[in-house]
């Protein structure tokens, strides 16, 4: 059947503000926390990799990049897995939860975080190491110095890490599940939706105006985290 | 204060070493001018009187103590009494301010320093005593608050200089500092580098501008090809040096 676009009036189902914000606010939440712990992750990682020299460096380098370019839906296969109740993590029980989300969005985000703020770690020119040390800095002060060097690219990084793990939906399906509850008043409220599995629902669905809107909250979303990112690297510049 | 004893240094390819057999001293204040052609070893000798690798043949004594056979924490309390001054922009993209005190804070505990980081936000920045001197000295006082990148190559090779003064060292190690500036920014560096000498410490620089070496230095020391060619009082050097190949290069007959 021919599908029939129709922009006005706007017609957005029975969706609600309180179910838009509670879509938001899991969106955020999971995307947010995953984040957070793949910076934590992956720049001690990127300072692990880009201080010290042992062999097989470039095969942990080429791995931390491939990692950027994995496909979501087999990681989201893959934590299944592991969550499921005969995988090896079952008995934690947090297959279908938003935990699950973050354990997914964690993994497509580390390699990101690590391996561009891996590069901004070692393009920080050997000068200014040298300067720091022979300033009378211990070794410890000289990673320091060039951390703080690197803190555009770790800031880039993170930002791009955020916009990997928010934009993500096939991994997020699979583990989160995609599940809005009702609550006793007959409010739909989100558990696992997310902004982009509940843009898949709702396209599915044909409803392709409400789709629209989630569209466009997800964007406007990612764009404010970015600006705010900006933000903070342009005044870090001083 | 800072002597080399015999020391040769390759960087482990099959070139060779690029210092060697290398003696010297730097003398409490003296102006010891280390002149030679480009690439003929003067950076990789001033690294390793700054301790940055140990050399692979020879000795580099501080106070007359091998500062090889130090501990790692001694040692680094020896390469404290030691500033230098790189030839390539070498400032931090921070405040000048930040860059000119970098020194004393490291020589700071990790709590001192984040007590004086957090009185920085409340208070505002201030300055170090020694910090403001050592701008007051390259005469950029007035710019501790600019961003470090936007300082001109002459500008930020002086908040260098004021970095490795702060720290009040002995020993000043200074690699072709001038090499890319204008005459204005050279005159400076040059005054406070007189101004150093006066206040006892001793200077190790590098250059191969033999006007430059003539007007600040005590004494020279010729490196060509890794090794002292010649050395003495710099006018006598300059006057009737005793080496072919020293006059040669003197005279800017010696082209590499």
């Amino acid at each position: 059947m021919p599908f029939v676009f129709t922009p006005i009036p706007l017609q957005l189902s029975d969706f609600s503000v309180e179910y838009l914000v509670s879509i938001v606010i899991v969106t955020l939440q999971v995307s947010l926390t995953a984040v957070a712990l793949a910076t934590v992750a992956g720049v001690a990682l990127a300072v692990v990799v880009g201080f010290t020299e042992f062999p097989g460096k470039r095969l942990v380098e080429s791995i931390i990049n491939t990692g950027m370019g994995f496909p979501s839906v087999v990681v989201g296969l893959v934590v299944l897995i592991m969550l499921s109740n005969s995988g090896p993590l079952g008995d934690l029980q947090l297959l279908f939860t938003p935990e699950a989300m973050i354990v997914s969005q964690f993994i497509l985000a580390l390699p990101v975080v690590a391996s561009v703020s891996l590069s901004a770690i070692e393009s920080v020119d050997d000068s200014l190491a040298d300067a720091a040390f022979a300033a009378g800095g211990t070794g410890r002060d000289v990673q320091v110095a060039v951390l703080r060097e690197a803190r555009y690219g770790i800031t880039t990084a993170i930002l791009a890490g955020f916009g990997r793990a928010i934009s993500e939906v096939g991994s997020v399906l699979i583990v989160g599940g995609n599940i809005a509850l009702n609550t006793p008043t007959g409010e739909r409220v989100s558990f696992t939706r997310t902004l982009t599995t509940a843009i898949t629902l709702e396209a599915r669905k044909g409803e392709i105006e409400t789709g629209i809107v989630l569209g466009v909250v997800l964007v406007a979303l990612a764009l404010s985290v970015n600006a705010l990112g900006n933000v903070l690297r342009e005044r870090g510049e001083h | 204060m800072l002597d080399a004893e015999g020391v040769s240094y390759g960087y482990g390819n099959s070139n060779g070493p690029v210092v060697r057999d290398v003696s010297l001293s730097a003398t409490e204040g003296e102006v010891l001018g280390l002149i030679g052609p480009s690439g003929t070893g003067k950076t990789t000798l001033l690294r390793l009187l700054a301790l940055f690798d140990p050399p692979d043949d020879g000795t580099v004594r501080v106070d007359g103590t091998d500062a090889w056979s130090l501990s790692k924490e001694q040692r680094t309390r020896t390469r404290r009494r030691i500033g230098m001054v790189f030839q390539d922009r070498s400032l931090f993209s921070t405040s000048v301010a930040h860059n000119a005190g970098y020194g004393l804070a490291v020589r700071r505990s990790w709590t001192e320093r984040a007590t004086d980081w957090l009185a920085g936000l409340v208070g505002g920045p201030s300055l170090a005593a020694p910090v403001e001197d050592a701008l007051e000295t390259v005469g950029l006082a007035e710019m501790a608050d600019r961003s470090a990148r936007s300082l001109s190559a002459g500008e930020a090779q002086r908040v260098a200089f004021a970095r490795a003064l702060a720290t009040e060292p002995d020993v000043l190690l200074l690699d072709e500092p001038t090499s890319n500036l204008d005459p204005r920014n050279t005159a400076v560096i040059e005054e406070a580098v007189a101004a150093a000498r006066d206040r006892g410490i001793g200077v190790v620089i590098a250059t191969h501008d033999m006007q430059q070496a003539e007007r600040i230095a005590d004494n020279v020391a010729v490196l060509l090809d890794g090794t002292v060619i010649e050395r003495g009082p710099a006018d006598v050097v300059f006057e009737s040096p005793s080496d072919e190949r020293a006059q040669a290069f003197i005279d800017g007959e010696l082209v590499y």
